[in-house]
Parts: C-alpha cells; sequence; structure tokens
C-alpha cells in the first residue's frame, strides 16, 4: 500500500513505480485499443494542467467536466486536483437548466466539455456565467468553424502548458506537494430526487480513506482490467473507476462509445465491472429476448439448464450445504450453457460485478448469480460510500453487512443513519441542509430499513416512499417495480397506493424493442409506440407477466390494475433522475387524471400531454390509453 | 482548366414523356446547391445524368472541363464524383465495415493475387484504407453498427451507412438524393448535422435533393427549383421564398415560412 495522501501525489507515484513499463488506460478509437501508460497519463495530465494554470486556474477554483468517459475526462480531473483545484463532475445528458444550475453554484471557472454537443450547452449558458474562463473541448468535430474567443481545445491547453513549463520549470511537482489532504478534491451533485441538486464534498482524505474502504469490501489487483462505463459525475465511479484505480494501478478501459459497451466488454473481459441495475437489467433482458430467437437446440439447453443454475444457487440463498447431486448438475450445466453465456456477455474473467446507485430486482440477482457471474450488490451514497456490501455469499433479501470504515445505526422512523471515516465534509455552500442532514453526528440517510438477527441490513425503501392502503397494509413500491421489470417487456414501470386507495396499481412502460419483436413474430402490425402499447394482445401480454408477478406477492400487494403508457419514462422530461431512479411525486402529479382513472371504473383514458425536446421546443401528444384489469 | 460542375442545357426523355427540358446549372465553389421541386420534377433525372446512370439526348456535362456525359458511372466514381440514392444502394448481406471497404475499391491499385499473398504493399494498402474507413465511421457516429449486417439496420441507420459509402470514395462533389426521405424530426437533425460537418470539413461542393423545405432552406447557400423538367428558378434561400413563381408551383400560395 501507497502513502500518498493526495490523489495527485498518487499519480505521481504511479508514474515513478512504473513509468512506460505499465499499462494505465486504454481507449478504443477508430476501431482499435490505443494503450496509455502511466507516463502518458502523467505528463497529459502535467501539461494540461501546467495549461490550466497558464490560462488563471489557481488553488481553489472549480473546473467542471462534462462528456462521456474518456481518459480526458479522467485527465481533467486530476490535472484540476493538481492544481489545487476542485474538480465537479456532470452529467452528459443533463439538461440546461441543471447544467446551468451546477455551473452558477459551483462557480465553475473552467469548463472541460466533450464535443460540440457539451460546447453548445454551455455557450448558450455563457452570458449568465460571468465567472467563466474558457471552455476546453477533447473533441473537435464540428467544431472547426466556431469563431469563440472562449473555447479551445485540449491539445492548444497542453501547448500552452510546455511553453509555461520552459518559464517555470519543476513548478508542476511543487504544487502537487502543496496540496494537503484536506483541500477540495471534488464535488458529486447528488441526483435530485429530492428537489435542488446538492454537492457533496469530498475532501482528497475521505476520498481515498473511501476507496480504500472499498479496495477492503471486494479487493483489485494490480494489472486488473476495469471498464469505466458510468460517469465520474457519480460518486461510484469517483471513488473506484479513478481514485482506487490509481491505488492499486489498475487498467482502466474506456468503451469506444456509450453505444459499444456491451461489444467493448466481450474485447476486455474485464475482471471489475461497475454497473447500475439498469445496465445489469438491460444485459438480463437481452439474453432472454435473444432466446426467444435462438434456435431450437440452444433454446433446448438454455431452458434445460437454468433451472439447474436456479436449484444450485438456491441453496446458497437458503445457507444450506449443497448436496453433491446439484454440485454435479451445476458444473454440467456450466460447462455446457453458462460458461458459453458467460463468455458471450464478456463475463467470463470477472471477479466482482458491482451493483450500485440503486436496488437491483431479486430476480435479475438470481438471473446472473444462477448462470454463474459473481454479481454483487453495494450500499453507497454521494456522501459515503461504501456503506454495506456482500463481501463472501450472498442473499436477496438483505443489502448485505456493514462495510469496513461505516458504522450503521437504526434511528427515527427505522431511518438508517450512518457515519464513517470517509464520511464527506459537507454540502456545498449549503451550512443548513448539512446540518440537518448530520445531526448528532450521524447522517440522515433518508432510507428506512432494519437489521436482522445477522447483522444484515434490509433496505426497505425511502422513508417517506413506504405506501400505505386503505387496509392499513404497507408495500414497497420499489421491490414490486423490481420484480415486474424484469419481464423482458417491461421496461419501466410505477407502482402505486395511498391512504384513501384499496389496492395497488401500476403504469407500465413497455420495451418498445422487445415487445415490437414479439408484434412482429405474431404478425401483429402497428406503427409507433403510442398503437403498439395499446393493442389488446399487448395489454394481454403485459397482463400476464403481471399475473406471474402477482404469484409471488403477499394477496394485498397484488397489483390489481395497470395501464401501458403511450412513451417510455424519460429523464429529459424529469420523470426519471439522472440516474433513472423514478421521480414518484412528479409522476403522480403529472399523470394525475391517469392515476384517478386507475382507481375508478373507467375502462379508458384520454390524455393530451405537453412534451418537451431537447433543444427545447415542446409539442403535445393526444391518444387513449386503455384501463387493464388483473 | 474549368472549375467545378457545369451542366448544360441538358433533355433527357423517356419515350415521350420529358423528364428534364434543357436544365442547366453551374456549380463552381464549394457550396451546398439544393435541388427542389413537387414530386416528378426530375430531380433524381438530374442527379443519375451527373452520376452517369442516365444519358442525356441532348446538352453536355462538364465536370472540371472533363465532358462526362457519356461516361459510364464507375468511371465518374473515380474522378470523385459521389453520390447516395434514394433507395439506399448497399450490399446487404455484408457489413458496414464491409460495405464501406468496397467503395473504396475503386481507389485501390494491388490485384486479386498480391491481396491474396497480403504482404508488403497489398498489407500497407489495405491498412491505410482501413483508417479512412474508421475515420468516416468515427465521423457519422457508427462505431456501435461496424460489424452489424447491414440488411439487420434500421432505415434511418442505413441512410447512414449510405452517406459513409458516398464519402468513402473521397469524393470531390458529393450529389445526395433525399437523404432524409422517410425520416424523423431526431433522424433529419443527425443528418443534416452530418452533412453541414462533412461541407465544413471536406469543403467539396455539395448537390442535395430533398423534400424537407425547412432543412432546405436551413443548410443550402443556393437553390434551383424544377417543375416539369424545367428550372423554373435559381437562387438563395430568401429570393425562392419570395419567388411567386414558386409558390405558385411548390410552396403553395402564400403558405409557407
Amino acid at each position: 500500500m501507497t502513502v500518498a495522501d493526495t490523489i495527485p501525489k498518487l499519480l505521481l507515484e504511479n508514474d515513478k513505480k512504473y513509468g512506460n513499463k505499465k499499462i494505465a488506460m486504454r481507449k478504443k478509437e477508430f476501431g482499435i485499443w490505443n494503450e496509455y501508460s502511466w507516463k502518458n497519463c502523467y505528463e497529459r495530465v502535467k501539461y494540461f494542467c501546467l495549461g490550466l494554470v497558464s490560462l488563471g486556474f489557481g488553488k481553489g477554483d472549480k473546473a467542471a467536466i462534462i462528456g462521456d468517459n474518456d481518459p480526458q475526462w479522467f485527465w481533467g480531473e486530476w490535472a484540476a486536483q493538481a492544481a489545487g483545484g476542485v474538480a465537479v463532475g456532470l452529467f452528459v445528458d443533463s439538461i440546461l437548466s441543471e447544467v446551468e444550475y451546477i455551473l452558477k453554484h459551483c462557480e465553475a471557472k473552467f469548463v472541460i466539455a466533450k464535443d460540440q454537443e457539451q460546447v453548445d450547452k454551455i455557450l448558450k449558458l455563457k452570458d449568465c456565467l460571468p465567472q467563466l474562463l474558457k471552455v476546453i473541448y477533447w473533441e473537435s468535430k464540428g467544431l472547426w468553424k466556431y469563431e469563440e474567443s472562449l473555447i479551445l481545445s485540449w491539445d492548444k491547453v497542453e501547448k500552452l502548458g510546455r511553453k509555461y513549463e520552459e518559464t517555470h520549470p519543476g513548478v508542476f511537482e511543487e504544487m502537487i506537494h502543496t496540496v494537503k489532504p484536506d483541500d477540495i478534491a471534488f464535488i458529486t451533485y447528488t441526483s435530485g430526487t429530492t428537489g435542488l441538486p446538492k454537492g457533496a464534498v469530498h475532501s482528497h482524505k475521505t476520498a481515498i480513506l473511501c476507496s480504500q474502504n472499498q479496495l477492503k469490501l471486494y479487493p483489485w489487483y494490480s494489472n486488473d482490467d476495469y471498464l469505466s462505463y458510468l460517469s465520474p459525475a457519480w460518486i461510484g465511479e469517483q471513488c473506484l473507476g479513478m481514485v482506487a484505480g490509481l491505488k492499486v494501478a489498475a487498467v482502466v478501459n474506456f468503451p469506444e462509445e456509450p453505444e459499444t459497451v456491451t461489444e467493448n466488454i466481450k474485447e476486455i473481459g474485464p475482471r471489475f465491472l461497475l454497473f447500475n441495475p439498469r445496465m445489469w437489467e438491460n444485459m438480463a433482458s437481452t439474453v432472454r429476448a435473444k432466446m426467444l430467437d435462438a434456435g431450437l437446440i440452444q433454446k433446448f439447453f438454455y431452458h434445460l439448464c437454468l433451472p439447474v443454475g436456479y436449484k444450485a444457487i438456491n441453496f446458497q440463498i437458503e445457507g444450506t450445504k449443497t448436496p453433491i447431486l446439484w454440485k454435479l448438475l451445476c458444473k454440467i450445466a456450466d460447462f455446457v450453457v453458462f460458461r458459453c453465456l458467460r463468455d458471450r456477455l464478456g463475463l467470463s474473467r470477472l471477479r466482482f460485478g458491482i451493483t450500485g446507485g440503486g436496488p437491483l430486482s431479486p430476480d435479475c440477482f438470481r438471473f446472473f448469480r444462477a448462470i454463474g457471474v459473481p454479481l454483487v450488490q453495494e450500499f453507497g451514497l454521494s456522501e459515503l460510500l461504501p456503506v454495506t456490501g456482500h463481501p463472501k455469499g450472498f442473499d436477496l433479501d438483505s443489502i448485505g453487512h456493514v462495510a469496513p470504515g461505516a458504522e450503521i445505526k437504526i434511528g427515527d422512523n427505522n431511518e438508517i443513519l450512518i457515519r464513517g471515516e470517509g464520511l464527506f465534509l459537507g454540502y456545498y455552500k449549503n451550512p443548513e441542509e448539512t446540518e440537518r442532514a448530520c445531526a448528532g453526528g450521524w447522517f440522515h440517510t433518508g432510507d428506512a430499513g432494519n437489521f436482522d438477527g445477522q447483522g444484515r441490513l434490509i433496505y426497505w425503501d425511502r422513508v417517506k416512499d413506504l405506501v400505505e392502503l386503505s387496509s392499513g397494509v404497507k408495500f414497497p413500491p420499489q421491490h414490486i417495480e423490481g420484480k415486474l421489470k424484469f419481464s423482458p417487456y417491461i421496461k419501466d414501470c410505477m407502482a402505486m397506493g395511498g391512504k384513501e386507495r384499496a389496492y395497488v396499481a401500476a403504469i407500465i412502460a413497455i420495451d418498445f424493442e422487445v415487445c415490437g419483436r414479439w408484434a412482429e413474430g405474431h404478425s401483429l402490425p402497428y406503427t409507433t409506440i403510442i398503437d403498439l402499447s395499446q393493442k389488446d394482445q399487448i395489454c394481454e401480454l403485459i397482463k400476464k407477466e403481471i399475473n406471474a408477478v402477482n404469484r409471488t406477492l403477499p394477496e394485498a400487494q397484488q397489483v390489481k390494475k395497470f395501464v401501458n403508457l403511450y412513451k417510455e419514462f424519460d429523464p429529459d422530461e424529469a420523470e426519471l433522475t439522472r440516474t433513472r431512479k423514478l421521480r414518484r411525486s412528479f409522476m403522480e402529479e403529472r399523470y394525475k387524471g391517469l392515476v384517478e382513472a386507475l382507481y375508478s371504473d373507467q375502462g379508458e383514458y384520454a390524455i393530451e400531454a405537453p412534451f418537451v425536446y431537447r433543444d427545447g421546443r415542446t409539442g403535445v401528444v393526444k391518444t387513449v390509453m386503455k384501463v387493464n384489469s388483473v | 482548366m474549368k472549375k467545378g460542375l457545369t451542366v448544360d442545357k441538358v433533355d433527357l426523355a423517356f419515350g415521350g414523356v420529358g423528364a428534364l427540358c434543357g436544365v442547366g446549372l453551374e456549380l463552381k465553389e464549394p457550396q451546398i446547391l439544393g435541388v427542389i421541386g413537387p414530386n416528378g420534377a426530375g430531380k433524381t433525372c438530374l442527379i443519375n445524368c451527373i452520376s452517369g446512370f442516365y444519358r442525356p439526348q441532348k446538352g453536355h456535362i462538364f465536370w472540371q472541363g472533363q465532358e462526362i456525359t457519356k461516361m459510364p458511372p464507375h468511371k465518374i466514381a473515380q474522378i470523385g464524383i459521389a453520390r447516395t440514392f434514394q433507395n439506399i444502394a448497399l450490399y446487404h448481406g455484408l457489413s458496414v465495415l464491409d460495405n464501406l471497404m468496397a467503395a473504396r475499391h475503386v481507389l485501390m491499385k494491388q490485384n486479386m493475387f498480391t491481396d491474396a499473398i497480403f504482404f508488403g504493399w497489398a498489407r500497407r494498402e489495405e491498412i491505410e484504407h482501413r483508417r479512412r474507413v474508421e475515420e468516416i465511421i468515427d465521423f457519422l457516429e457508427i462505431e456501435g453498427i461496424r460489424k452489424k449486417i447491414v440488411g439487420s439496420l434500421p432505415y434511418g441507420q442505413r441512410k447512414r451507412v449510405d452517406l459513409g459509402r458516398a464519402l468513402a470514395l473521397e469524393p470531390k462533389i458529393l450529389l445526395l438524393d433525399e437523404p432524409m426521405a422517410g425520416m424523423n424530426v431526431d433522424e433529419k437533425e443527425d443528418i443534416a448535422r452530418f452533412i453541414i460537418d462533412v461541407f465544413e470539413f471536406l469543403k467539396i461542393p455539395i448537390i442535395l435533393v430533398e423534400h424537407d423545405m425547412g432543412v432546405v432552406m436551413d443548410i443550402c447557400d443556393r437553390l434551383i427549383v424544377l417543375e416539369f423538367g424545367n428550372k423554373i428558378a435559381e437562387g438563395n434561400p430568401e429570393e425562392i421564398k419570395s419567388n411567386p413563381k414558386v409558390i405558385a408551383a411548390y410552396l403553395g400560395a402564400g403558405e409557407e415560412r
């Protein structure tokens, strides 16, 4: 273990230790995996940092970064930190108002943006960002003709850095050594399921502590391949890909484009993955959808072996010893089907596949475990990471044991309270909120849960999201949604109830691609998702899926009525957060009439809904939706 | 040597039906020239004449001072006139990558036998062509479908690959035949952006046949309007918008923006 106590020092150490001998990063460009050694990385960071300094970036200044995961994202952050500054990550698909809020709130002096799309966003805002000095881009496509003094290419900044070094030799190393562990390293803005985004501040010290604890929970080793996919604007990627990757000197791989990630996984065969539940769920339903189209022989073996896998993991879940017969069968199933399946998914070398950022449905979890993918859950927050995990064994009810470096207490209303050495410093420029969240020395998560007899934490839901029905029964909507979403035909859904309401109802967003394929297979003509979602056959299909889920639920929690929404849930319309969590209260408000129809005898409901394009224009959709009883 | 493309009083008829009657145009400096007109006005015929698919009965077409009126299409492609097709002409059974590589066939110097041995020159050439193709893939943002079979792709993406195929020819002039036909608003915006990017990056003349008036008015520097094989107007978008003949023939009296 190294003793470097700041992020730039970690980089410096890796450069000294490995230099050109070891690969730090890979990025696929023009169809080829380009490799960057630690020395390459160090130099890119160095000159970019000096370039920033020569342009007026100083200690404590903020550099906001927006773009897909690329080496430049990482270098940009490290460069800002080496100069004593602070990195602020933004999500690629953030809309204008979100970008504006965060840039204003953090007073970013520099914005490092990937491409034309992102640069355009910032340029639209430039009049209300007086403190902004430069926008630096690392992909020049489409920007050749911009005559705008505010923007500058990454390469030019590096050139400026080289010039600056001639007049100020050794200044970079000096700067690195003046950065203190207690200086702010980065601010991550929480996704804002609750109102405006809040900026959780982490110092170099807390960031490194979080990563250290993360490594204790799920160990990595030097040379482990990691695939960076989730945005570093999120704490998980910050601590894993960025800081833990530095700490163990792992190889961080960047996919060519976000769309090519499944192919890139196959090419890399990562040892370590961090995906959000949606990605895992997508992968699982892709397998299922592909199996629908597979040949007879493949189908036969798949359906023969999968139950074996399920049976075998049931022994693990129940904690009983697996009988030898099942062990043997499982080995055979693994050899015949699972091994190939894992290979197809690119997961055959995986040591840990982590799911974090939200709850993963148990069915999806079981599926991956059944086919032998070492999927583990992790519960962490922007304020503290990790909180709980399943380093050994697993179960589906709990979110695991308390992670190294964290402490948990159950407070009033069953609220989960946490503290730990890696706990954040506070919310940026928001002392009241910090005060409230950290009252009594514990961080109030706002999540409800309890411990079971074996010291495992059971997650219920957000404290305010547990829903009571008129019968007095409480039900966890997220849990039901997770189960429903495991159907390949359902992309998103929202389960609802309430004190005045007698039963659970659901709004379903069908998976247009999968349902479309199903419709083609059943000679069912359709035009758009608006049309397809209301077809009787599709309603029947969804009803069947819901019935299957209902059978696994207690009577009082079963879904009684549902409606197929005419579109998919969309973060651009604020129906989902950027990490694709459902914004319930907003949805209930937005589809008020529809919700009422679900709790009445109406057979259908006509809607006239406005929608917004990403560039701000608006339109109106008019359609009639069927209300279906189960 | 004369620069650019000159179409001089071209006549084209199928039997007794006149498709083009004395249509002429000049395209000297790099600019985007829009060709508009109602259905059956002869827009695609004009493109087909330039790219050698049709032979006009009368008139001449010159490219960089060279007469190309009677040249076969593959020769015309070789001298740098590339086009896309309204109804997409790709090898449906090949991958996107292979389609683009096949488009570069006219630029390859090696023969079948040296390619089979794949050593020295042949190898270097193949790598060089692959590099260019990868640049085009990056340019058009089709990395995700690089190895997909074209026949399995949705329409919008095939259109994009078709444009890529034209770019792979290293064109000196690009003829785009309704590149946005049948697309939704988002896809149209994407293609419009690619056309502008191509234009700015390659600085070559582009002839764009398109129905969507909004797009044409936005991205074209100059427009010509055809009706029943006759050129009825020429000018910049502003002039065309206020030209009474055009309004009567195409835009519908007084309602277009």
